[in-house]
């Protein structure tokens, strides 16, 4: 696999001289200084595809590869457990997309899931890292400190973040609903047992775990705003929240476009929280897409489903995605014109 | 160019993509007997490998122990140790075995063994249990045929695990209510609940997971008369009138304000630790909780609500693997090996489960060494174990939204447990297709 992936990538038909790591010797420096002064755009492909050809094979063979036998997969009717499989064309997705079959009801109450959560915690999960970033932004004492402060539950895994939340949100004893209870409130909130609960609490331990990540990114957009334009805007008389419209915006937008991207994505493909924090329940009503594929597949080998199930998902993640490119682009054409 | 090697690109992942189905497709494996001379294994000496998934508690010091002394005592065999987690072994097992790399001997959870038997990878252990002389009366009622796939025995058993009922005795003796003599039938059970609330304490404290509100529910349901499935496991019948009764049993707990509504995961046994409730329903594994150390604990058998005894168990099992070309002198040797395991099982109970082999745990020595399985023991004449089918853990799964369904008041015990069983009958179905016949 790695030769062949080598023979892809190397520059063969361009005639250009491998770099071998020979370049002590003067002949080989000539040769190179040679090749630079010929049109060099090829030659230059041929290395930049070299350097890729590590991460290209990983990508082939760990990505690209499985998914296309996922997608394989997806048109017979596989089973780990028999010898042969057998072509059955697109009826894995027509049942999912028949009403009453052993996989559609539960895989739409499954996504239907997956888009509750990822409506409701979006918003949240660039409002939030956005205004800590600009605050962080401040000059402010003790503001690498409070970077650290935002970032560190990032750090931590889904495991341990779902045991914590587990005992302090527990209905009975747990710490959350106790505080309640001293300043007045209900105290016997069911915080991971019963819904509109369930979903807070996953929205709110979601925003609280990764909203560090955001905020660096979104804080690295801020710090290469160039100073003189909220010079320019300060002579002009704009004022902070005019200057945050009208500089700091602008300014974010393209990062702006890769963290609502990824967000999105990662918001969809959100599994660890339910599976540990709710168990999907009440009933499956917090069960979301991944984890009902996981089931499917990797628990019940019910794998002809499971990846039909997957390719649906992408589809819907795909089609999010362009739309949002698109949507950032038109507005970055009409802000230019 | 760039496009030309993009298509290049795409190309190859087709082919290698194609190739890994191809290859997939390729393997087969028959299933097939295997002959065992006798009970101590005579021939060359032979290496065997153990897969089991004995991760945590006290087994990763007993296991290496228990394995060194019988390495150490019989010179043809050497025993390789391999733990691992129990979903690791599930997903590693089809591949394992049929590329030939998987192990000789497993354990197994009673409702895998039909899994793995559909697909062919566990061999068939009639002349197995035969020449080590094992019979169904060497173990609990019912427990052999636990093991047992289309009419075939496919595992030994090796342990059992029971669902009790544990007491807080502090919080009992608070309420005013006697802790020795802890209730047994649903009268006095439902007595002391309703003592307890007048003190101000809610009893029992249900919940809508598998730990433990599914276990009570299935054993609920066997007390009433009821069973999950049918004979041949072709249809569930959960929602009988057993069943119903069972859960609205469940659900009546709690409104009549002996259970808190909405109790989270593992909430109940937390409560019973922390003092906050009097009665939990729980697997016998508990009896190794550090946490029980400062409590006035007692396990007992689960009172008798319905109208006959009965109680809900799992239970692990020894699988002899049908690797491809599997070596027959290794499986002898992997037979000499368990019938070992068994014999030497009187510490097992360090690990939180219980002995299968009956000689082991009818030994006074064992009760002595471990008082609180007493009760456990005395339940294992009318414990009722996991059902056998391919795929019956998918099925199994409905139980549990069911009994969350009605506990959390999402819908009436009867409603959820229609529903689940129009889903675990679609399940079966889909199962068939899955596993063939």
């Amino acid at each position: 696999m790695a030769t062949d992936t080598d023979s892809l990538v190397a520059p063969r038909e361009t005639g250009a001289p491998r770099p071998r790591g020979s370049a002590r010797s003067a002949r080989s420096t000539r040769s190179a200084r040679a090749a630079a002064r010929r049109p060099g755009g090829r030659r230059r492909t041929g290395v930049a595809y070299l350097f890729l050809a590590p991460f290209l094979v990983l990508f082939l063979v760990f990505v690209l590869a499985p998914a296309v036998f996922g997608l394989w997969i997806s048109l017979t009717n596989w089973s780990p457990f028999r010898a042969t499989q057998s072509f059955v064309g697109l009826k894995n997705y027509i049942e999912l997309f028949t009403p009453g079959s052993t996989t559609s009801g539960d895989f739409w109450q499954s996504m239907l899931a997956t888009g509750i959560f990822t409506v409701a915690s979006v918003p949240f999960l660039l409002l939030v890292p956005l205004l800590v970033a600009v605050l962080l932004n401040q000059r402010i004492r003790a503001g690498s400190f409070f970077r650290a402060t935002f970032f560190a539950p990032y750090v931590l895994g889904v495991a341990v973040i779902g045991v914590i939340w587990k005992y302090l949100l527990d209905t009975q004893s747990g710490i959350v609903n106790h505080v309640l209870g001293m300043i007045g409130l209900p105290d016997n909130l069911p915080w991971t047992v019963d819904v509109p609960w369930a979903w807070i609490t996953l929205v709110g331990v979601t925003v609280w775990w990764t909203m560090g990540f955001n905020t660096v990114i979104i804080l690295a957009g801020l710090k290469g705003i160039s100073a003189d334009l909220y010079e320019a805007a300060a002579l002009d008389g704009a004022g902070a929240f005019r200057q945050f419209v009208s500089v700091t915006l602008p300014g974010l937008r393209q990062v702006m476009t890769f963290v609502v991207t990824i967000t999105i994505l990662a918001s969809a493909n959100m599994f660890g929280q339910s599976f540990l924090l709710t168990k999907g329940g009440p009933g499956n009503t917090t069960r979301t897409a991944i984890m009902y594929i996981a089931d499917q597949g990797l628990s019940q080998n019910n794998m002809a489903a499971a990846s039909a199930m997957s390719y649906v998902l992408f589809a819907f993640l795909a089609i999010i995605s362009i739309v949002n490119f698109r949507l950032q682009r038109e507005r970055a054409e009409k802000s230019a014109s | 160019m760039k496009k030309r090697f993009a298509v290049r690109a795409v190309a190859a992942a087709v082919t290698v993509g194609l190739g890994l189905a191809l290859t997939a497709c390729g393997s087969n494996s028959g299933s097939g007997g295997s002959e065992v001379s006798s009970g101590d294994y005579t021939g060359p000496k032979v290496t065997i490998s153990f897969w089991n998934g004995w991760t945590g508690g006290a087994a990763p010091v007993l296991v290496p122990k228990l394995i060194d002394k019988f390495n150490s005592e019989h010179k043809n065999i050497v025993v390789k140790d391999v733990p691992m987690q129990w979903s690791d072994i599930g997903q590693k097992m089809p591949l394992a075995v049929k590329a030939g790399k998987g192990p000789d001997v497993a354990v197994g959870h009673g409702d895998d063994i039909a899994t793995y038997a559909a697909q062919g990878l566990v061999l068939k252990a009639d002349s197995i249990v035969k020449s080590l002389g094992y019979s169904a009366s060497d173990f609990p009622a019912g427990l052999m045929d636990a093991g047992k796939y289309n009419g075939a025995q496919y595992a030994v058993p090796w342990s059992v695990t029971p669902l009790g009922l544990y007491v807080n005795k502090d919080v009992l003796q608070k309420a005013g209510v006697d802790p020795s003599s802890i209730p047994a039938d649903k009268t006095s059970y439902e007595a002391a609940l309703a003592k307890l609330k007048t003190a101000g304490v809610q009893g029992e404290w249900v919940d809508g997971y598998v730990f433990t509100g599914t276990f009570e529910f299935e054993s609920l349901l066997w007390q009433y008369g009821g069973d999950l499935f049918d004979k041949p496991v072709t249809k569930a019948t959960f929602n009988s009138d057993a069943g119903v009764k069972a859960l609205t049993w469940m659900t009546d707990l709690i409104k009549n304000g002996y259970s808190p509504a909405n109790v989270a995961q593992d909430g109940n046994i937390n409560a019973l630790i922390a003092g906050k409730t009097a009665f939990n329903w729980n697997g016998v594994w508990q009896t190794t909780n550090t946490a029980f150390g400062k409590l006035n604990w007692q396990a007992v058998a689960v009172p008798q609500i319905g109208t006959q005894k009965a109680v809900w168990s799992s239970s692990t099992h020894w699988m002899f693997m049908n690797n491809k070309g599997q070596d027959k002198n290794k499986t002898a040797a992997a037979a000499t090996f368990v019938k070992w395991m068994n014999d030497n099982s009187a510490d097992w109970p360090k690990t939180g489960e219980l002995p299968a082999k009956n000689s082991v745990r009818d030994d006074p020595k064992l009760v002595k060494d471990y008082p609180a399985l007493k009760p456990f023991l005395d339940e294992l004449p009318y414990a009722h174990y996991e059902a056998t089918a391919p795929g019956i853990t998918s099925v199994e799964a409905t139980i549990t939204t069911a009994v969350n369904e009605a506990v959390t008041g999402k819908k009436s015990p009867k409603q959820a447990l229609d529903d689940a069983v129009a889903k675990a009958n679609a399940l079966i179905k889909q199962n068939k297709d899955t596993y063939g016949n």
